[in-house]
């Protein structure tokens, strides 16, 4: 018999090297890594799952927005959440240069579609920052791109100096939702483009919506949402130890084992890798990833607890 | 029995309309009848073009026409490949006729940028197979038989359900490789 070892899942020692503020609300953070070693790629469109000193070791992902190929730093840009949950406020607040956080490699579920012939990128807010480093890629590939992001008026200047490196290509601020027609800059797009979108939900809904309405293919439009991984507070009962954990309305079902000293594996935290599936043994799981199958879903036997949550009150895993 | 049991063999449904598409486009080489599913007609689509051999000269570059004919597929083909260099996104295209027919209209399609789920092709009549020969890279049209000579290498092929849809051409495989000159027996199986 093998022993299993898993693998560390933070295996990363990164040190603070500057923490710029962009505007009272958006702060970026270099961080390199604390031995000088290259640091791993980060592939368009990934995040970094940092460990966090919060109440205990908690976790919290943010998208990078350095280069691919940039090896000796990752930058991130975090937006302080109105309601954060802590991760937020921590990196407004109290992160200070020189500070040491474990993470995670970057990973990323949010790819770039090697063979669109334009790529047309959609953000709200914050939600711009994947779509930075796709910025950064299609630019090094000499890609045709065009970029929409729509923020609050008070962010404008922030988001126009973040997107000043990329000045001399379609790069469109837009303040406010209200005035943009959507079905205009997504119905005049050639045959082969794709579209991605990133930002708070009901954006990301008018943008499919509307992508819908002019007849995009569904395989050609790729969304990640953030601010969806909350939702009703339910109970998760651990079958093997009888134990109940309360998921709250602002944590993940993934982050509420953690926090209650349940360690689940688990990888993407994106709901893309299948790696922290779980058996249901009673409750209805509310399904929120990409992995399962739709039979797999339609039979309610298994979740992926790093994006999806329950319909039920009280939701019971094989764990 | 014909049926290998290999996966790549395409398999065609009837014709209905995409219903996420916004404009639809009809190419027909002339040869398929019903092609259509019970709730589709021909007046479902936007534009209709067709090859007829009966066909006038293709009135040129009048695009507004719902109905074009062409006198042969290569001028059809070209028709539709200037048509989607310009083409916005929300165009499905629709082909039925003979299997390289539909395979033909794909390729001018996915050189646009468009992908398998903007196209929907139904063969009317499979017809005769083009035949790739995996050992010399020749490809022998026409082919009506389970065994077909390679028009490069002489080889005596078999040919399998094995189809590239990139070539446009199903594999054939030397099939007396083992055993030269034995060879199974002739049958007519793709006129």
């Amino acid at each position: 018999m093998t022993a299993h070892t898993p693998l560390n899942p933070m295996p990363l020692t990164l040190r603070v090297r500057a923490i710029e503020t962009l505007s009272p609300s958006l702060k970026r953070l270099t961080l390199v890594s604390a031995d000088g070693a290259a640091l791993p790629p980060p592939p368009p469109g990934s995040h970094l799952t940092l460990a966090l000193p919060l109440d205990g070791a908690q976790t919290r992902s943010y998208s990078i927005v350095s280069p691919a190929n940039d090896r000796a730093a990752y930058g991130l840009i975090v937006r302080r959440a109105e309601r954060s949950r802590g991760g937020s406020a921590y990196i407004h607040q109290r992160l200070a240069v020189g500070d040491r956080l474990k993470s995670a490699v970057p990973t990323s579920q949010f790819h770039l579609h090697s063979l669109a012939r334009k790529h047309v990128l959609i953000g709200g807010g914050v939600g711009l920052t994947p779509l930075l480093s796709f910025l950064h890629d299609l630019r090094v590939q000499g890609r045709p791109v065009e970029l929409h992001q729509i923020c609050r008026a008070d962010e404008a200047d922030a988001f126009r100096q973040i997107l000043e490196p990329f000045a001399g290509h379609a790069i469109h601020l837009h303040t406010g939702r209200t005035r943009l027609d959507l079905q205009a800059i997504l119905g005049g797009q050639p045959l082969g483009a794709h579209l991605y979108i990133c930002g708070p939900e009901p954006l990301t809904a008018a943008v499919r919506a509307a992508a819908a309405d002019v007849g995009w293919p569904a395989g050609a439009v790729h969304h990640e949402s953030f601010g969806a991984s909350g939702g009703a507070p339910f109970t998760v009962r651990l079958a093997r130890s009888g134990r109940d954990i309360a998921v709250g309305e602002d944590e993940t079902l993934l982050e509420a084992l953690e926090a209650a000293g349940a360690n689940p594996p688990a990888l993407c935290r994106g709901g893309a890798c299948g790696e922290c599936i779980t058996v249901v043994l009673d409750g209805a799981p509310d399904h929120r990833d990409h992995f399962l199958s739709s039979d797999d879903r339609a039979s309610g036997r298994l979740v992926m607890p790093c994006v999806s949550r329950a319909k039920t009150a009280l939701l019971t895993l094989d764990l | 029995m014909n049926d290998q049991g290999i996966k790549s063999r395409p398999s065609y449904r009837l014709l209905s309309l995409d219903p996420t598409g916004r404009r639809h486009l009809l190419l027909s080489d002339g040869t398929a009848v019903g092609a259509f599913a019970d709730d589709t007609t021909l007046q479902d689509f936007d534009e209709r073009w067709t090859i007829s051999d009966l066909g006038e000269a293709h009135p040129g570059g009048d695009h507004q026409a719902r109905d074009l004919t062409f006198g042969a597929e290569p001028q059809l083909l070209a028709d539709l490949d200037r048509r989607l260099k310009t083409e916005q996104i929300g165009l499905r295209l629709y082909a039925i006729g003979t299997e390289p027919f539909l395979w033909r209209v794909m390729a001018v399609a996915a050189e646009a940028g468009m992908g398998r789920d903007e196209v929907r092709l139904f063969a009317g009549r499979l017809g005769p197979r083009r035949v790739y020969c995996i050992h010399c890279g020749v490809i022998a049209d026409g082919v009506v038989a389970n065994v077909a000579t390679c028009p490069g290498c002489g080889a005596a092929l078999f040919v399998r359900d094995h189809f590239s849809r990139r070539l446009n051409a199903f594999a054939g495989v030397k099939v007396d490789a083992e055993v030269p000159g034995d060879l199974p027996a002739v049958e007519i199986l793709y006129a």
